[in-house]
């Protein structure tokens, strides 16, 4: 049998072009199975459920599942030490001690905080500094776009854990190399991890450092896609390199700028190693973030259902943020 | 990839060389803490702990290395995370390509619905099902051991959102003609559609083989302490409390270093596949 290759049918380019435009709702009509006889359609069904069965079965258990499971224990007393059977319906009391006066509350309240803060911070660092990147990676000429490009991603693949380790010695106040720089050029040396006032930006930049090269290739791959004519037509008609990106560069890159914007906050929520590795959440609190939280809570302390409304209460924040980011960013078609 | 790059052609000489200058220094930076953490590695105690930091080791030394081995069982956790790095990804390749083959080229009833579900859990952050997916996995005897790590972990959307965009540009005449010749499913898919989407294969390969090589906040739950069964990176955690006390960052920079090597490594290879997937899946999604 001959090798074969990847293909372009134009059947294929046509879907794929109506996949970017629908997004994750519309998907192409399917391609296959044009005229069958019934045996045909039967064993056709067959091997649909045997080829879904083990993917589907796998995040239906393991991710549907516990999804579920944590909106119902939510609204129960149950300690993780023990059976699922133990869990003593409580109502909304676990929401209205996330809300309510305690410590319980205060706590929970100040790691969502600390939480929306890294978020925030990380997204709006991440994803104009991708651009910016993404722009000098595409435009400079092959060799170096390439070597920038493996560099910048390459710290993407390191352990998180690693990447805190190292981190915490650069910051290290006199034996680190980054306060030692930055007296060479005249600044005081800085607290980084170690006030409460510093730790989380610390955070932050370290996880700047290692994500942006993830999304500097989202946005290469984003840039690519726009069409050279618009560029050709639009220098023809004399428009600066300046009023080119914010005309051209900047508008069809909006799918692209959604995803990343998506990505990046769900990521950003997921910071646990430099919490748990170097700060404990400390000092005072000032890095005490959700996830760290929410396991401290839920697994150490078994609190599960207390937990669980901890969770839930991230999960429909997160969908509200999502709802936003597409709706302020998304592509609306008219606009091409 | 051959791409056009805009703004290329009205370069000049001068102009190339400030960008060339602008690609160094960001390089520099973004390579400067890994360089600095193997640096770190090479020092003696005594030079770790100078003020001012000195950057470069006076008589680059392997010792630090030598005494990880004595304080975390390296080759043991090394194993720990080969294993389960492997099992996962070897099973989400396999579960990936299948599922991935059946959205891309069958027909059914409520497929998108499912399709689209699948997706939603991709956007899930691990945190929102730890807690019962921990009293899960204990329900299934599986918790402070290596398969408690990994069972839960043999499929991911992901994967199957990365298969069916490269299997829907597979020609359904490749396959429809080897239904003809009386070939299996199964056949077809491993034997004709798999060696079409090797690139994706590839990226699938290095994706879960880094995710799950670098992944910490479910094995540190579900191991429950047992350290014989603790992967590389939770060892390093450890190395860092034992550190506390010795002050020895050398020996904890040698210990990042070992961890950062297999997924780096695999990446530096391999990086075009990984490149090339996040264009069929950032873009085309």
């Amino acid at each position: 049998m001959p090798r074969p290759t990847r293909p372009k049918s134009s059947r294929a380019t046509r879907n794929k072009s109506r996949v970017s435009r629908g997004g994750w709702g519309t998907l192409p009509r399917p391609l296959s199975f044009p005229k069958q006889s019934p045996r045909m359609i039967g064993r056709h069904r067959r091997s649909t459920i045997g080829m879904l069965a083990p993917a589907t079965g796998l995040i239906a258990l393991f991710v549907l599942v516990p999804m579920v499971l944590t909106i119902g224990l939510s609204f129960t007393q149950w300690s993780t030490q023990t059976g699922f059977e133990t869990a003593r319906f409580i109502g909304l009391a676990n929401f209205a001690d996330l809300l309510g006066p305690t410590s319980i509350g205060r706590d929970f309240r100040a790691a969502f905080f600390n939480t929306a803060l890294y978020t925030v911070l990380s997204v709006a660092l991440i994803v104009p500094l991708s651009v910016l990147l993404g722009l000098l990676v595409h435009q400079t000429f092959a060799p170096g776009g390439i070597v920038l490009r493996t560099v910048l991603f390459s710290t993407y693949m390191v352990p998180t854990i690693a990447v805190a380790l190292v981190w915490s010695k650069l910051y290290s106040p006199t034996e680190g190399p980054i306060n030692q720089m930055l007296g060479w050029v005249g600044i005081p040396p800085q607290t980084w991890l170690s006030s409460p006032n510093t730790a989380l930006v610390s955070i932050v930049i370290l996880n700047v450092w290692q994500q942006v090269g993830y999304f500097t290739v989202l946005a290469v791959a984003g840039l690519t896609q726009i069409p050279t004519t618009l560029y050709e037509a639009a220098r023809v008609d004399g428009a600066s390199p300046w009023l080119q990106f914010w005309k051209i560069t900047l508008p069809l890159l909006r799918n692209t700028l959604l995803f990343s914007a998506v990505v990046a906050v769900i990521n950003a929520v997921q910071v646990f190693e430099p919490v748990a590795l170097i700060t404990q959440g400390g000092p005072v609190n000032s890095t005490n973030v959700l996830t760290y939280h929410i396991r401290r809570v839920g697994i150490e302390r078994a609190q599960g259902g207390l937990g669980s409304a901890m969770a839930v209460t991230l999960m429909l924040s997160l969908i509200v943020v999502i709802v936003l980011l597409f709706a302020v960013l998304r592509d609306r078609g008219d606009e091409r | 990839m051959i791409v056009e790059r805009p703004y290329r052609r009205r370069a000049r000489g001068w102009q190339e060389g400030a960008l060339t200058l602008l690609i160094i220094v960001i390089a520099v930076i973004a390579a400067f803490p890994l360089a600095w953490m193997v640096l770190s590695s090479l020092k003696t105690p005594e030079e770790s702990m100078q003020v001012p930091p000195v950057w470069l080791p006076g008589s680059p030394n392997l010792d630090a290395y030598m005494q990880v081995a004595d304080v975390v069982s390296l080759g043991r956790s090394f194993l720990n995370s080969a294993f389960i790095a492997l099992i996962t990804t070897t099973a989400i390749v396999v579960t990936s390509l299948m599922a991935g083959y059946a959205f891309a080229k069958y027909r059914f009833k409520g497929r998108d619905w499912l399709f689209a579900a699948l997706i939603a859990t991709m956007f899930l952050p691990p945190i929102v099902t730890l807690i019962p997916l921990y009293r899960m996995t204990g329900y299934l005897g599986l918790n402070a051991s290596l398969l408690g790590v990994v069972v839960p972990n043999l499929a991911n959307a992901f994967g199957i959102f990365l298969m069916r965009q490269y299997i829907k540009g597979v020609p359904d005449d490749l396959i429809d003609a080897a239904r003809v010749d009386g070939a299996s499913e199964i056949t077809i898919l491993f034997k004709i559609v798999a060696p079409t989407v090797l690139p994706a294969i590839a990226a699938l390969t290095l994706f879960a083989f880094v995710y799950h090589w670098n992944s910490y906040l479910w094995p540190l739950t579900v191991l429950q302490g047992n350290t014989d069964q603790y992967p590389i990176v939770i060892s390093l955690s450890r190395l860092l409390s034992y550190n506390r006390g010795a002050m020895n960052t050398g020996l904890v920079m040698a210990g990042a270093t070992l961890a950062v090597l297999p997924p780096v490594v695999l990446f530096v290879f391999l990086q075009r596949f990984f490149v090339d997937s996040i264009v069929a899946t950032g873009v085309k999604g």
